[in-house]
C-alpha cells in the first residue's frame, strides 16, 4: 500500500488542490463492497470540492490508519466512551474535511467483503425502531442518511473506532441539519442548543472544539455536496445522472470531474457563482465604475473560511459575508491560531476577511478588532508588512473613536518607529500625543524606550526592555541586538580594560 | 470691458511681472473690496472669450504679436473664470451656504489659470517675465488647494477605499488637491530649470529659486519632505543656472532657509549649519521674522555641531527665541538637568511642531557634560609637589564614580519624575560621555574612578 513518506499530511483549503496531483497517484480504486454501498449514497466525497475547513490527517501507526485529527485524540483517550468532541464532529462539519482529507491523501486498508460489524448492526436496528423515530422525518430519509453515515466510516476503515452504541441516530442528524439550514437562512443559530443540552457535563475544552463544528454553517457532507454538486456541476440537465451512474465504474473520470469542478471554485471564488449562467468576463451593467464606487456590496455568503484573492472585478455579493458570518469568521480563526499557529494559513484568512469588510464598508468596534488581532499576531510572527498594513489602518479606524485599543497601537507605532530610526514620522508621532496619552503608562513606556535610546542610555533601555507591556518586547527584540552592540562599543571605549589591573 | 482691463494695460505697458500679477490678483485690494465683483459684471460666461479678445485686438493689435494677444486672451478669461468661481463661493458664503463644491470649483478655475500660463509660456507666446506672473498665480492656487483640501477633509473626514483595494480606509491622500498642485509647480519647476535660450537675460531660469521655495512649500505642508531633495539635487545637477548671488536676495534667503532646513531634518548638521548661515548672513536686517525662523534651527544645529548656545545678547534681541530657548539654554548652562527637562517638556508642543525636539533632547548630553565639569572643579587641585610654584597646579584627574553619581542625583532630585538614578546608570552616563567626546578619559570600575585627562578633560571647555 503506498504511502505518502511523511506521516502527518496537512490538507487545508488552500493546499488541497495544490496536492490533488501527487495523491491521485496514490489512490486505488475502492473495494466493491464499498462502492455498492455508494451506489445509491452519492459522493461521499465530492464535498471536498467545499474544502471549507482545514484539518490535518494522522497516519496512526498503531492502527496502520489515517485519523483525522479532530477524531483522533478522543479516540486514544477516550476509546468507548462517547464524547461530545466526537459526537459534534463526526455527523456535521469536519465530516467534510476527513473526507476530502481522506479521499486526497491515502487509500486507506478495506474490507474485503460486507462483514458489518455487530456494533453497526445495532446502531441500524436502533435506527428504524419505532421509539426513535421523529416527526418529520421520513423512513426513506433515514434510510439514505443511515447509507451516508455508515459509508461514511467505512470507506476510511473507520467502523470499528466509532462508539456506534451512542452515535446520534441518522434522524438525529437529519433534525439538527435542518435547525442548521434554518440557521443558515438567517434565524440566530440555534445547533449549539440542540447539541448542549445533551451534553452539558462535557469539560469545556472538548466545548471548544465543539463550538469550532457549530461554526461550520453548513450540514453533514452528503446534503451539502448534494446541493453543491447539482449548482457546480450539473446545471445543465439530465448529463448528471449519466455521470453518476458512471461514477462507480469509473473513478479516473470521477476525479477529473472532482479536478474540474475544484478549478471551477478556484476561479469563482465561491461556488455560489457558478450557477450563474453568464460567464464571468461578460460585463454586468453593474460593472461600471461609479457604481463600484459609491455602492458597498452586501454579502450574503455563510461560509465561514475564504482564501484570500485580490480583486479584480467588482466583488459579488454572492462570494462576500455579511457580518455575523465575520464575526464567527473571527471566532474560528482566533482559536485555530491558538491551537494550530499556521500563520501561513490565519494570514490568508484574515486579509479575505479584512476585503469583505472593506468591499461592505463595515467599519466599527468589530472592523477594529480584525484589525487588532490581524496585527497582533502578524507581530508575533514579524511579518512586518502585514503589521504595518494594518497598523495604517488601526490609526485611521481610531481617529473614528470606534474603541479598540489605541494606547496599545500607539506605543507599538512609536516602537516600530525607533527601530526604523525615522525621524520625520517619529517627530509627527509625537506631534499627534495629547498630554493624556503621554501619561499612559503603555505609551510612556514606549517613549520612554525612545527617550534612552536617544540619550544613549543604555542601561536604562534594558530595564525598559525587560518589562514592555503587551507586545512591546516583540518589536523590542528586532533591534535590541543593534543597541547591545551600540551599548558595547561604548563600555569598551570608555572603561579601562579590567585584565591588566589583575595583572 | 475696456475699462476693467485698463489696469492690465499700464501694468503691461511697465513690463512688471508684480504689476500684472497684481491685475490677475484673485483678491480684492482692501482699498478697493468691489473689484473683483465689478471686474466679473463686466461679461458673461458665453461672451467672456469674445469680449476679451475684442477688447485687446483693439487695444494692443500695434503692440503685441497676433500670438501674444491670444495668450492673454485665454489668460484674462481664464481669470475671468475664475473670479466667477469666486464671486459665486463668495455669495454662497454670505449664505451660510459654502460647501466643498465652491471651494473644488475655485481651485480647478484657478488651475486652469495656471495650466493655461504654463501652456503659453512653454511655447514662447508669453514674454519671458511672465514667469514670475506665474509665480504670483501659483502661489495663488496653493492657497486655494489648501482650503479645498480644507473643505473637503470637513465633508468626509474619511474616505471610504473605492473599487479594489483590500483595506477599509483609503489610502488616498488627505491633500488630495494640495498634492495636485504640486504636481503643477513640478511642472512650471521643469518648464524654468530646462530653458535652452542661450540669452542669459531673458531666460526663464530666474525663476528656478522662487518656484522651488514654492515647491517646498508645499511639500512641507503636504509632509513629504523628502521630495524636497530632488528639487534641491536637480538644481545642484544644473550646471548652467546664472551665478547665485545674481538672483533676488529673497530666493536666495529663502532658498537656503530650505535646503538648511532639509539638511537639518536629514541630520546633515554641518550643511545645515552652513546653509542656514548664509540664510541669517543675508537675511534683510529688518524681517525679523525671517531672522527668528532661521535662528530657531540654527540653534539647535549649533547645539550638535559645536556644543554652543546661543548668547543671551541674541536671544533678548528676539523676544520669540527668548521664550523659546531661554529657560533650555539657562539650564544647559547651569548644568541643571531637571530644570533642562522641564524646560523641554514644557516646550515640547512647539519643539515637535518646528520639528526640533529630537535635535534639541540631544542637547541633554550638554547640560550633563557642564555638570560633570562642575564636579571636575569642585575637586580641586592636586597638592602642590616639591619645587612646583602656583601656576603648574593641576586639577585632581582622579574622581570617584560616587561623586558624580551624587551631582546627578542633586541635579535630577526636583523633576518630579522621581526616577531614581542607580549606580549602574551614572556608569552608563559617564560612558556616554566619554564615548561620545565630551569627556576624556576613562573608568576604572575596579577603583570606582574616572581617570580624567590631565589635559582638556573636558574638550573646548577650557579645562
Amino acid at each position: 500500500m503506498p504511502q505518502p513518506r511523511n506521516a502527518r499530511v496537512q490538507v487545508s483549503c488552500f493546499t488541497a488542490h495544490k496536492q490533488t496531483d501527487f495523491f491521485r497517484t496514490t489512490h486505488h480504486h475502492h473495494p466493491f463492497s464499498l462502492l455498492l454501498l455508494l451506489l445509491s449514497n452519492p459522493l461521499p466525497f465530492t464535498c471536498r470540492n467545499s474544502p471549507a475547513a482545514a484539518c490535518s490527517v494522522y497516519f496512526d501507526r498503531a492502527s496502520r490508519r489515517w485519523v483525522p485529527r479532530h477524531v483522533l485524540p478522543c479516540f486514544r483517550s477516550h476509546r468507548g466512551v462517547d464524547t461530545e468532541l466526537q459526537r459534534s464532529t463526526c455527523p456535521h462539519k469536519p465530516h467534510q474535511a476527513v473526507t476530502s482529507a481522506c479521499s486526497q491523501s491515502t487509500s486507506p486498508v478495506k474490507p474485503a467483503k460486507v462483514d458489518w460489524p455487530p456494533a453497526v448492526r445495532e446502531y441500524v436496528g436502533r435506527a428504524f425502531e419505532g421509539q426513535n423515530t421523529i416527526k418529520g422525518i421520513s423512513r426513506e430519509d433515514v434510510t439514505k442518511k443511515l447509507k451516508e453515515v455508515i459509508g461514511f466510516f467505512a470507506e476510511r476503515s473507520q467502523l470499528d473506532s466509532v462508539t456506534w452504541s451512542t452515535y446520534p441516530l441518522p434522524q438525529e442528524l437529519l433534525r439538527d441539519e435542518r435547525l442548521s439550514k434554518m440557521d443558515a437562512a438567517g434565524v440566530k443559530p440555534t445547533l449549539s442548543g440542540t447539541t448542549n443540552t445533551t451534553h452539558d457535563n462535557t469539560p469545556s475544552k472538548k466545548r471548544k472544539s465543539q463550538d469550532r463544528d457549530e461554526l461550520q454553517p453548513q450540514p453533514t457532507p452528503g446534503r451539502k455536496t448534494n446541493n453543491l454538486e447539482d449548482r457546480i456541476t450539473f446545471a445543465g440537465g439530465n448529463e448528471k445522472r449519466h455521470k453518476k451512474n458512471g461514477l462507480p465504474r469509473d473513478t479516473q473520470s470521477k476525479f477529473d470531474q472532482n479536478d474540474l469542478e475544484k478549478r471551477k471554485q478556484r476561479f469563482n471564488l465561491g461556488t455560489a457563482t457558478a450557477n450563474r449562467p453568464m460567464p464571468p468576463w461578460v460585463a454586468t451593467r453593474n460593472d461600471s465604475d461609479s457604481d463600484m464606487n459609491t455602492a458597498p456590496v452586501v454579502g450574503t455568503n455563510q461560509r465561514l473560511e475564504k482564501q484570500y484573492l485580490r480583486l479584480t472585478a467588482p466583488p459579488k455579493a454572492e462570494t462576500v459575508r455579511p457580518q455575523h458570518v465575520l464575526e464567527k469568521t473571527l471566532q474560528m480563526l482566533t482559536r485555530k491560531w491558538k491551537e494550530e499557529k499556521n500563520y501561513g494559513y490565519i494570514c490568508n484568512q484574515f486579509k479575505s476577511l479584512r476585503q469583505d469588510l472593506t468591499v461592505q464598508h463595515i467599519k466599527n468596534a468589530f472592523t477594529v478588532k480584525v484589525y487588532e488581532l490581524h496585527a497582533r499576531i502578524a507581530l508575533e510572527k514579524g511579518d512586518l508588512g502585514e503589521y504595518n498594513q494594518c497598523q495604517t489602518q488601526l490609526k485611521a479606524l481610531y481617529s473614528q473613536r470606534l474603541g479598540g485599543n489605541p494606547a496599545e497601537f500607539t506605543a507599538y507605532r512609536i516602537l516600530y518607529f525607533v527601530y526604523t530610526c525615522n525621524k520625520t514620522d517619529m517627530n509627527d508621532l509625537l506631534a499627534e500625543l495629547t498630554p493624556a496619552d503621554k501619561t499612559h503608562p503603555w505609551i510612556k513606556h514606549a517613549l520612554d524606550v525612545r527617550s534612552s535610546l536617544a540619550l544613549g542610555n543604555y542601561h536604562k533601555f534594558f530595564q525598559l526592555y525587560l518589562d514592555a507591556p503587551n507586545m512591546g518586547s516583540y518589536l523590542m527584540d528586532m533591534f535590541i541586538e543593534r543597541e547591545r552592540l551600540h551599548a558595547l562599543a561604548n563600555i569598551s571605549k570608555a572603561y579601562v580594560p579590567t585584565l591588566e589591573h589583575v595583572r | 470691458m475696456q475699462d476693467a482691463l485698463a489696469e492690465f494695460y499700464t501694468a503691461y505697458a511697465s513690463g512688471s511681472a508684480v504689476a500684472v500679477a497684481h491685475f490677475l490678483n484673485p483678491i480684492s485690494p482692501p482699498q478697493n473690496p468691489g473689484r473683483l465683483y465689478d471686474f466679473w459684471r463686466t461679461t458673461n460666461e458665453v461672451r467672456v472669450g469674445g469680449d476679451v479678445q475684442y477688447a485687446l485686438e483693439s487695444r494692443l493689435r500695434r503692440h503685441m504679436s497676433p500670438n501674444e494677444i491670444n495668450a492673454w486672451v485665454d489668460v484674462i478669461s481664464a481669470y475671468w473664470r475664475g473670479v466667477d468661481k469666486i464671486v459665486k463661493a463668495e455669495q454662497a458664503e454670505n449664505q451660510g451656504k459654502l460647501a466643498e463644491r465652491q471651494a473644488i470649483d475655485v481651485y480647478d478655475a484657478w488651475k486652469d489659470l495656471t495650466s493655461t500660463f504654463i501652456k503659453y509660456i512653454s511655447n514662447g507666446a508669453l514674454p519671458h517675465w511672465a514667469v514670475f506672473t506665474l509665480y504670483f498665480t501659483a502661489n495663488h492656487l496653493r492657497k486655494f488647494a489648501l482650503k479645498a483640501d480644507e473643505q473637503m477633509a470637513k465633508a468626509k473626514p474619511v474616505t471610504f477605499s473605492s473599487g479594489f483595494q483590500d483595506d477599509i480606509v483609503s489610502t488616498t491622500p488627505r491633500n488630495e488637491k494640495l498634492e495636485e498642485a504640486a504636481r503643477v509647480f513640478n511642472r512650471i519647476f521643469a518648464l524654468c530649470l530646462g530653458d535652452r535660450n542661450p540669452e542669459l537675460m531673458s531666460s526663464r531660469k530666474w525663476g528656478v529659486y522662487c518656484i522651488a521655495n514654492l515647491q517646498f512649500k508645499t511639500y512641507f505642508k503636504l509632509k513629504t519632505i523628502s521630495l524636497s531633495k530632488n528639487v534641491v539635487k536637480s538644481i545642484a545637477a544644473q550646471s548652467d543656472l546664472p551665478q547665485f548671488h545674481l538672483y533676488p536676495a529673497s530666493h536666495r534667503v529663502t532658498y537656503m532657509y530650505y535646503v538648511g532646513v532639509i539638511s537639518f531634518l536629514q541630520e546633515d548638521y554641518t550643511m545645515a549649519e552652513a546653509s542656514l548661515t548664509e540664510a541669517w548672513n543675508s537675511c534683510y536686517a529688518y524681517s525679523s521674522k525671517n531672522q527668528e525662523l532661521i535662528m530657531s534651527y540654527l540653534i539647535p544645529c549649533r547645539l550638535i555641531t559645536e556644543h554652543k548656545i546661543p548668547s543671551a545678547q541674541l536671544l533678548n534681541q528676539f523676544p520669540h527665541l527668548r521664550s523659546l530657548f531661554g529657560d533650555l539654554m539657562d539650564s544647559i548652562k547651569k548644568g541643571d538637568l531637571s530644570g533642562f527637562d522641564k524646560a523641554l517638556t514644557e516646550g515640547e508642543p512647539e519643539f515637535v511642531k518646528r520639528r526640533i525636539f529630537l535635535t534639541l533632547e540631544r542637547s541633554r548630553d550638554i547640560a550633563l557634560r557642564n555638570l560633570f565639569r562642575k564636579v571636575f572643579l569642585s575637586a580641586g587641585y592636586e597638592d602642590l609637589k616639591e619645587g612646583q610654584t602656583e601656576n603648574d597646579r593641576i586639577r585632581k584627574s582622579r574622581i570617584p564614580i560616587s561623586h558624580f553619581a551624587a551631582a546627578l542625583r542633586m541635579s535630577t532630585a526636583g523633576t518630579g519624575s522621581s526616577q531614581v538614578v542607580d549606580d549602574d546608570e551614572v556608569e552608563c552616563l559617564l560612558a556616554n560621555m566619554i564615548y561620545k567626546g565630551h569627556m576624556k578619559g576613562y573608568i576604572s570600575r575596579d577603583h570606582g574612578m574616572v581617570v580624567l585627562n590631565k589635559k582638556g578633560a573636558f574638550p573646548k571647555t577650557g579645562v
